[in-house]
């Protein structure tokens, strides 16, 4: 009996280490990011470092204003180009669809956030950036090898299409069954209490996933660096090319290491990420958990 | 008066027909860009595809168009896949068993412990790229092995948790409240868990497994790249996202083509853990008592 | 007038109700009563068509509504339900002000078009349901403030805002407590004078307070229907006078 309360103790002990270490990641996490940034964060002040657009890093100036904007323009289009299709699509899926519909459905969305983020810039690559070079571009400018932010724009609104979708099928559902029918049998069309009654209620809820997919579209890597162009300099309009700062990571992280701050300038730039991302999902998780407590 | 009504009702009409093509397109859009996204990738990738491909390693001049393949990527992915995958179960059943039978529903630190988990979730594997990175410097590892799988695993295991935890939240209390009341210390309820939850953790293994496999950032300055595969932990080992990476940016159509044929077995792989996943999900829920 | 035809509904596998055959008079109260599960509310959704969303229903027979067969799908299900109002068993206010949850179905319907018209409905609605001295100055109050009585109160106003000819109760009373639900149940009675009532209730005490006439189900089957002082004093069928008498419920 003793020895089986002493299983049952030593357990408890050991996940509760393990949930905590777990828990301390994400402090880890920061404390490992900034530690390693503090020398560049040394030399310069706060304020250059992130409204400064001077990039010359063998001069020890990093600004990192350009990629900031880069990742802002990117994130930004890639959410106004997935939000009313993936709003349009949720409706559909938690309002109209048969059942059938949705046995058809679910697997391609299930697809879509499946396939990794190379195969979307391998993808960008091969469709994307030779339409916009050949077709989009020619009646704006004279010339775009088509790497640009309209590019980077439509792939990672792409990847973020599952993600909103079924984040807003999770809102959608929570809304009980009798508002829905309360609006109908007063007379209202399916799409009148869709948008008066569903979307109403779920406006927080599709606030919060809304923020959600811009802190993932924010830190992907692999298929914004395949198509965005990696130009130093600050994008002016949709068909600039752009340099976000994960495409800046992962371009020169291993290799500029002899530069002087160069490291600590790129882990700064992780922080950053860190930091935004942290805070972006802090806020819409917390939201999200009170629609689902609601709920139940 | 009847009119009027009329008018209300075709206005109605129209507006909700309006609707509903808005919503057709929006679903036909997101159809053409998965076709299109799998054409692109299998058309492209099918004409470079061979045999020697999968099974040789890039032989001398690989990279300027000559004799070989890619089995290093495939077997450096696989290796890091498997280990991390089975590290990151044995860190996060136990979590997940603790949040759900040691804690109970209102639990501050639970609470704590699943937006911990959803944040992590968040977080770019870029930025875990890095920060595994720094970690490997401070214990002075250099790109190896070992590296790529201690940051997958720490990729891996907020997904592993979130999504088991998701299972075993339609869990019922009865069962558990049937097993202590039979005398089992909640240790002793471990095996009726496991077993209830399965297909969750079925479920969670094939998505970590195929954001694992797909994941290039935060291998790429871990892991390394190398031509052959890696003997011990300590060596760079290859991974098929990076396979696709760079050969894409060879000014060599072959090495080009074989970019496609790598794109193409990792989407073949991704898609039948999707398929799987759902299959699994489909058919153990027999078992499952809910 | 409502009249049920031979009405037959399918869900799934499950026979939910079995040739029905019902004729609900206007201007008055009728309470459908029977033992849970004997598909009082499937036949309260099926006349106002919202049994469409439920998952693998099947519709066979009429429902004439003032001679209208609404089961036919060429019918105008939104103008249907405008004038068949439903208050349903838990009260449930749309996500906005108390004003706005009484002006929804004159929006949704274009009722009005001047805004001052719109606002003397509105109260006068309120005030026929008894809410408008209780909330005073509290319009624009989002609804959910309201207690569970006046919410459910407030649906009414709301059902009655679309001038309905017919409006549906679901055990209207039965999420209240006992005070409120005599309020409700007195409103009820009040309306009778302009409205067909129609009321699935489980208290049988209800029913006998109120209705006028009253239709018994089990198992999916009309066992009897009549003026209700003929039904509850002089029972012709053997299981009606089990139910009344309290041998199951």
């Amino acid at each position: 009996m003793n020895v089986r309360i002493l299983k049952d103790r030593t357990a408890k002990g050991l996940m509760l280490t393990m949930t905590v270490v777990a828990i301390l990641m994400v402090v880890a996490i920061a404390i490992g990011l900034y530690l390693k940034s503090r020398p560049v964060l040394e030399s310069q002040s706060l304020s250059s470092l992130l409204f400064g657009s001077q990039w010359k890093p063998l001069k020890g100036q990093f600004g990192f204003l350009p990629f900031l904007m880069g990742t802002v323009w990117v994130t930004l289009l890639a959410i106004a180009f997935a939000l009313p299709i993936s709003l349009l699509t949720a409706i559909f899926i938690t309002e109209y669809a048969r059942p059938m519909v949705k046995r058809f459905v679910f697997p391609v969305l299930d697809i879509l956030a499946a396939l990794p983020s190379v195969i979307y810039g391998v993808w960008g690559i091969l469709v994307v950036v030779p339409w916009i070079s050949k077709h989009v571009a020619p009646h704006f400018v004279d010339f775009s090898t088509g790497y640009t932010v309209l590019a980077a724009g439509i792939v990672l609104g792409i990847m973020v299409l599952p993600l909103l979708v079924s984040l807003f099928i999770e809102v959608f559902s929570s809304v009980p069954a009798e508002l829905r029918e309360a609006s109908l049998s007063l007379g209202a069309t399916q799409w009148q209490t869709a948008l008066r009654v569903v979307v109403r209620r779920s406006l927080s809820g599709i606030l919060a996933s809304s923020v959600l997919a811009v802190s993932r579209a924010m830190g992907e890597t692999i298929a914004v660096l395949m198509v965005c162009g990696c130009v130093v300099g600050m994008p002016h309009g949709l068909l600039d090319a752009c340099y976000p700062i994960p495409a800046l990571i992962a371009n020169n992280y291993g290799e500029m290491l002899s530069i002087p701050l160069y490291e600590s300038a790129l882990m700064f730039a992780a922080l950053i990420l860190f930091v935004v991302v942290l805070i972006f999902n802090l806020l819409s998780r917390i939201v999200l958990y009170r629609i689902e407590k609601q709920n139940e | 008066m009847n009119n009027k009504k009329n008018k209300v009702t075709v206005g109605k009409r129209v507006k909700e027909f309006i609707a509903k093509s808005l919503m057709w397109i929006s679903m036909a859009i997101v159809f053409v860009l998965v076709v299109s996204v799998l054409w692109t990738i299998f058309s492209k990738g099918i004409k470079a595809m061979s045999w020697d491909m999968v099974s040789k390693l890039p032989g001398g001049g690989f990279y300027i168009g000559k004799e070989g393949g890619f089995l290093n990527a495939i077997v450096g992915s696989l290796m890091i896949v498997g280990a991390s995958t089975l590290l990151g179960l044995l860190v996060s059943v136990p979590v997940v068993f603790f949040l759900n039978v040691y804690l109970t529903k209102g639990s501050r630190l639970a609470y704590v412990a699943r937006l911990a988990f959803d944040v992590l979730f968040g977080v770019p594997s870029i930025v875990y790229g890095a920060f595994g990175f720094t970690v490997m410097i401070w214990f002075g590892l250099r790109t190896s092995l070992l590296g790529g799988i201690i940051v997958i695993t720490l990729l891996i295991i907020p997904i592993f948790i979130r999504t088991m935890d998701e299972a075993s939240r339609n869990f019922p209390t009865g069962i558990l409240d049937a097993c202590l009341s039979l005398g089992a210390t909640r240790w002793e309820t471990l095996k009726v868990v496991v077993r209830q939850i399965a297909p969750g953790i079925a479920t969670a293994t094939l998505l970590s497994v195929g954001r694992a496999i797909g994941d290039a950032a935060s291998v790429m300055f871990t892991a390394g790249y190398t031509d052959s595969i890696p003997t011990s932990l300590s060596q760079p080992a290859a991974t098929l996202p990076l396979a696709v990476f760079f050969q894409l940016s060879s000014p060599i159509p072959e090495v080009v083509d074989r970019a496609y044929a790598a794109a193409l077995v990792l989407t073949a792989i991704v898609l039948l853990l999707s398929i799987a996943g759902r299959f699994i999900t489909a058919q153990f829920s027999r078992n499952k008592v809910s | 007038m409502i009249e049920v035809k031979k009405l037959n509904v399918h869900i799934g596998d499950n026979h939910i109700l079995k040739d029905i055959d019902l004729l609900f008079p206007e201007r008055s109260i009728t309470c459908i009563i029977g033992p849970s599960g004997c598909g009082k509310s499937t036949l309260l959704r099926t006349l106002n068509r919202l049994i469409d969303s439920t998952e693998g229903v099947r519709i066979d027979g009429q429902v004439l509504v003032d001679g209208e067969d609404i089961i036919d799908s060429q019918s105008d299900i939104t103008e249907l339900r405008r004038r068949i109002g439903l208050v349903s068993q838990r009260p449930c206010p749309l996500p906005m002000s108390i004003y706005d949850n009484v002006a929804y179905g004159c929006r949704i319907n274009r009722m009005f078009k001047k805004r001052r018209e719109l606002v003397l409905h509105v109260r006068q609605c309120l005030r026929a349901v008894g809410l408008m001295d209780e909330i005073k100055g509290r319009m624009h109050a989002p609804a959910s403030r309201l207690s569970i009585g006046q919410q459910q109160r407030l649906c009414l106003a709301r059902s009655l805002a679309v001038h309905p000819d017919y409006i549906l109760a679901d055990e209207a009373t039965s999420a209240l407590d006992p005070i409120s639900s005599k309020t409700v149940e007195d409103l009820f009675v009040s309306l009778k004078d302009k409205y067909s009532i129609i009321m699935v209730t489980h208290t049988l005490r209800q029913a006998l307070r109120i209705a006028d006439n009253v239709v018994f189900m089990y198992l999916g089957e009309i066992i009897e229907t009549g003026p209700a002082s003929q039904v509850f004093n002089n029972p012709q069928n053997e299981l009606t006078q089990k139910y009344l008498s309290g041998a199951f419920s």
